[in-house]
């Protein structure tokens, strides 16, 4: 048992205060039962002493009647009073043998000792005690113990009357053992007569046996110091009493009554055994008690205890069963429904936790640890998995214009489509969004491919909602276990590689490649020298100019973003800026290029120079809400007007969220800057859309400037935007040109402006001025860009704007 | 009993020659002493006379409880009382029992020395008498005031004696000479008060 357990502690309380109470009655009972032993063998000693007084004055009275008896016997008498010595001798020998006298004397009226059955025939001589006659003369007879000739008697002096007293009958009758017994028996006490002479003590008479009679003699104080003594060690402890029974002279005779103390204790000792006893057993019933009533409140306890461990573990399928009245029945009850309350809500946590609670798939959690699970077993076995990550096409665009509900229908519904097609052991599940993951148990390429295919043309069949076709694609990375990565992070990583790859390349389907990939170790560095760029002033701007192509002027350049790496020399973007974007590091870039280009516009503004610059925007800083307000912070800083700066966002910029990038752009607008939609033509975006959004100039996709020379149908793409474009009010820029025929071709189909190789690649700032003034040779400096085109183009234009432009 | 004084007195007036002796007689503290015996014996005693005298019982005491008596009386011991007596005396000048009797007995005891008898009853010890045996006629009883006289005393040399109950002892006595002329008054002492005893 332990001791700081309740059990323990209310055994403990409860034995130590019983012990303490018990230890206090008894000490006080003892107490109480010591002193009254000891005042009841006082009692006993002083009634003894009261007894063995009357006693012995009885003893004396009957001596003295018998005496008187003796004395009044008519023969007696006429042989005192008639007689000769002889005669007398013989009457006194003979009638004091009667009463059993050690001793009788005759005393004459002058108090000579006539006769002395003691002595017989000494001379006569005067009585030893003459106060005892004297005391008889007045009292008619009288007694005192005496000694007498070396005996202690009991003297009792009787007058002898004829019938006037003619003398004294002096009887003496021994103070002897039986006299003691008699008395001891009577008392019950030990009774010893002693003698005193001289300070030394005899022993006349005791009841008390030899060796005590001894130590009585030895240990007997002086007489004055002995007649207060009540208590004597003997060695033994007495309680006793002397009592002066006579004096004769020096000498002076006593009874000790006495009595051991352990006599008297005795019943005592037994009682004060008898509590001890009852005391040790009431105490072992109250260890036993108290352990039961201990148990009795500790068991349930324990149980409790035992239920709150397990609740504690997260065991919570037990219920607390335990059907009391008391206080620990009802907290039992209360414990059990916290059980069963924590159990109902970790369920529902789990769920919560674990389950996508629109489509019931597994969520992203889920599927990472049934993925590490399956990547330990596949280890373990040496099999192969596969996964997909599979994002929906479209999606944002129908979740934005449709609402979410069809949204949501539309995942339930590829949900349960994908769930159809999953085989025996395989999973599915929703990471998040429009995201969803594949686990196949196998890692074999073409099994996966087949069910990448089959998951396709599933989706290719359009959802439909209340009659109307929706229409969602998907884009699936495949990555597969262990050829891809070894541990679930990195598998899932990879699939998400490859899936970005299908989307952009529109595949349908990607199977990973490292190639897509640097490794993550690169990725982690590239991002810290992309922080170290930033800081150490690493970036460079440069400008591709657009040509005006009415007149060959130029009035604006797109800012084009340039790492001059200390050791890889120039890194080109599209090795850093994709990355940049998946990290979405691309809001520090973007926010250095704001910076640098709306500088490098307030310089040039100082300079005379009024070049528009476009700086490229992606998806997300369409996202960052403070976008505007840091524009605007810029423009004034650098004192450039709103209209000086272009920005250029791709379709899929603002697909991806359409009503958020609305508001922004919208504030955008409002400030006066200029918006351009990049790259148009690649997306889905819809005109009736972006003709709701504030932009002000479209710029056609390079793959169709770049083609049309050959081919008619983008030509024709070409022509329709520009004059699509045109009637909407915007401008048109064609990017991507490479040669003098795509260059005239535009200018014929009317388009504004113009940007390419062929005018010139993107140049540093420092290089822009002098290649407006035509000092630096360049591919075509402007100049040469006015002749070539006048020398191409059947159309002339207005020369002078280039020439006050180039100034 | 008291017949048997005055018969005694009678005769000692008899001799009615002599000379008339009147005494007082008082004890230790000159208090007077009644019921003392005053006597003068003669130096040369007569012979002795026959007397008789008695001593009755009567509600266990003896009446008289002294007497005075000349050697030879004999003295009857009369119960009067209903229950029965028995008169002893260990007293040297005579010493007899009487065994328990009733009435008179038949033979009285006849004091024949003179000397101081003490009587007691052997079955009551509360009774006793005593009893002066004297050697002469010539005695008498003090009054209450202690005083007592001898009349007609013949002349003579006499030995003059005076005791009471008190005393164990005669006295020696004084010298008394009877002659012509008439006797001064004598003062005598006892020992001590008549004792009476304790019924």
């Amino acid at each position: 048992m332990r001791l700081n357990t309740l059990r323990s502690k209310m055994v403990v309380f409860l034995v130590v205060l019983l012990g303490i109470i018990q230890i206090g009655v008894f000490t006080l009972v003892n107490s109480a039962t010591t002193r009254a032993a000891r005042i009841k063998i006082d009692d006993e000693l002083v009634v003894g002493e009261k007894v063995f007084a009357s006693e012995l004055n009885q003893n004396a009275e009957r001596l003295a009647q018998a005496a008187t008896v003796l004395a009044s016997d008519f023969a007696f008498r006429e042989a005192i009073a008639t007689g000769d010595h002889g005669t007398m001798d013989s009457a006194l020998e003979n009638h004091g043998a009667r009463v059993k006298a050690a001793a009788v004397l005759f005393v004459n009226l002058q108090g000579v000792v006539i006769d002395d059955t003691l002595r017989r025939g000494a001379e006569s001589r005067p009585f030893e005690y003459p106060s005892l006659i004297e005391r008889a003369k007045n009292a008619g007879r009288a007694t005192a113990i005496e000694l007498l000739d070396e005996q202690v008697l009991q003297l009792v002096a009787v007058p002898v009357q004829a019938p006037l007293t003619i003398g004294w009958i002096v009887i003496g009758f021994p103070v002897d053992q039986l006299l003691a017994t008699e008395l001891r028996n009577i008392t019950g006490l030990q009774v010893s007569f002693v003698t005193e002479d001289k300070g030394l003590w005899h022993i006349q008479a005791s009841t008390l046996d030899e060796d005590l009679s001894r130590a009585l003699a030895a240990r007997l104080p002086p007489y004055d110091e002995a007649l207060r003594t009540r208590v004597l060690a003997m060695p033994e402890q007495h309680q006793l009493r002397v009592v002066p029974i006579g004096d004769s002279g020096e000498q002076h005779f006593v009874a000790v009554l006495q009595r051991p103390i352990n006599d008297a204790m005795g019943s005592f000792r037994a009682l004060s055994a008898k509590l001890v006893a009852m005391g040790v057993l009431s105490l072992l019933l109250l260890i036993g008690g108290s352990i039961l009533i201990a148990v009795g409140i500790t068991r349930p306890i324990d149980a409790l205890l035992q239920a709150v461990r397990r609740i504690r573990r997260g065991d919570y399928s037990m219920p607390i069963d335990m059907h009391r009245g008391d206080e620990i029945g009802i907290l039992a009850q209360g414990l059990d429904h916290m059980r069963a309350g924590i159990a109902e809500r970790e369920q529902q946590i789990l769920k919560l936790a674990y389950e996508d609670s629109l489509t019931q798939l597994p969520n992203r959690s889920q599927f990472g640890e049934r993925l590490q699970r399956e990547i330990l077993l596949a280890a373990a076995e040496q099999r192969t998995l596969s996964i997909f990550v599979m994002d929906l096409d479209r999606f944002k665009f129908v979740n934005d214009t449709l609402g979410h509900s069809v949204g949501d229908h539309v995942l339930s519904e590829v949900a349960a489509r994908l769930r159809n097609l999953m085989s025996e052991g395989d999973c599915v599940a929703r990471l998040g969004g429009d995201e969803f993951a594949v686990l196949m148990l196998t890692g074999e390429q073409e099994r996966s491919v087949d069910l990448a295919r089959s998951i396709i043309t599933a989706l290719e069949q359009p959802i439909d909602f209340a009659g109307q076709p929706l229409d969602v694609g998907a884009s699936i990375g495949i990555a597969l276990y262990p050829a891809h990565a070894s541990d679930a992070q990195t598998l899932l990583r990879n699939a998400d590689i490859a899936m970005y790859v299908a989307k952009r390349n529109r595949t349908g389907y990607t199977i990973y490649d490292p190639r897509y990939d640097t490794s993550q170790q690169e990725h982690l560095s590239l991002l810290g020298e992309l922080r170290r760029a930033v800081e150490q002033n690493e970036l460079r701007l440069y400008y591709q100019p657009k040509v005006t192509l009415s007149s060959a002027g130029i009035h604006a350049a797109e800012a084009l973003i340039r790492w001059v790496h200390p050791v890889r020399g120039l890194v080109p973007p599209g090795l850093f800026i994709p990355f940049a974007e998946h990290t979405g590091y691309i809001k520090m870039l973007t926010r250095w290029v704001l910076t640098e280009a709306i500088r490098q516009c307030g310089v040039w503004l100082r300079q005379q120079m009024h070049i528009e610059i476009s700086v490229n925007l992606s998806a997300r800083d369409l996202m960052t809400r403070d976008l505007p307000e840091l524009i605007s912070g810029l423009l004034a800083e650098h004192e450039v007007p709103a209209g000086m700066i272009c920005l250029e966002i791709t379709e899929s910029g603002f697909m991806e969220d359409p009503t958020h990038a609305q508001r922004v752009l919208d504030r955008l607008s409002a400030i006066g800057l200029r918006l351009s939609i990049d790259d148009y033509g690649t997306g889905y975006s819809s005109l009736s859309y972006i003709m709701k959004l504030p932009v002000n100039e479209l710029k056609i996709d390079r793959a169709f400037v770049s083609n049309m020379s050959e081919d008619a149908d983008m030509m024709t793409i070409v022509r329709s935007t520009i004059e699509l474009g045109h009637n909407l009010g915007l401008k048109v820029v064609a990017e991507g040109i490479e040669d003098s025929k795509a260059y005239a071709l535009l200018r014929g189909l009317g388009c504004d402006f113009a940007q390419g190789y062929y005018i010139s690649p993107p140049m540093a700032a420092e290089a822009l001025p002098d290649w407006l003034n035509g000092s630096v040779t360049m591919r075509r400096p402007p100049r040469a860009l006015l002749e070539a085109a006048q020398a191409e183009s059947l159309s002339p234009s207005g020369d002078e704007t280039i020439l006050s432009a180039a100034s | 009993m008291r017949a048997g004084i005055a018969l005694l007195l009678c005769a000692a007036s008899g001799l009615a020659q002599g000379a008339d002796l009147r005494m007082t007689v008082s004890d230790g503290s000159n208090q007077p002493v009644a019921d003392a015996i005053v006597y003068a014996t003669a130096l040369n005693p007569p012979a002795p006379v026959e007397h008789k005298a008695s001593i009755d019982q009567v509600n266990r005491r003896f009446v008289p409880r002294v007497s005075v008596i000349q050697t030879g009386t004999a003295v009857t011991f009369p119960n009067s009382d209903n229950i029965r007596h028995s008169v002893y005396s260990f007293s040297r000048p005579r010493t007899f029992t009487l065994k328990l009797y009733a009435g008179t007995p038949a033979s009285p005891v006849v004091f024949d020395q003179p000397g101081i008898v003490v009587l007691g009853c052997n079955i009551h010890d509360t009774m006793v008498a005593w009893v002066l045996v004297v050697d002469t006629a010539f005695f008498a009883r003090t009054a209450a005031d202690g005083s007592a006289s001898l009349p007609g005393l013949p002349p003579g040399d006499y030995l003059l004696r005076a005791w009471n109950n008190s005393m164990s002892d005669e006295q020696p006595g004084e010298a008394l000479h009877v002659g012509s002329e008439a006797l001064s008054p004598r003062h005598l002492h006892v020992d001590g008060q008549a004792l009476e005893v304790q019924p």
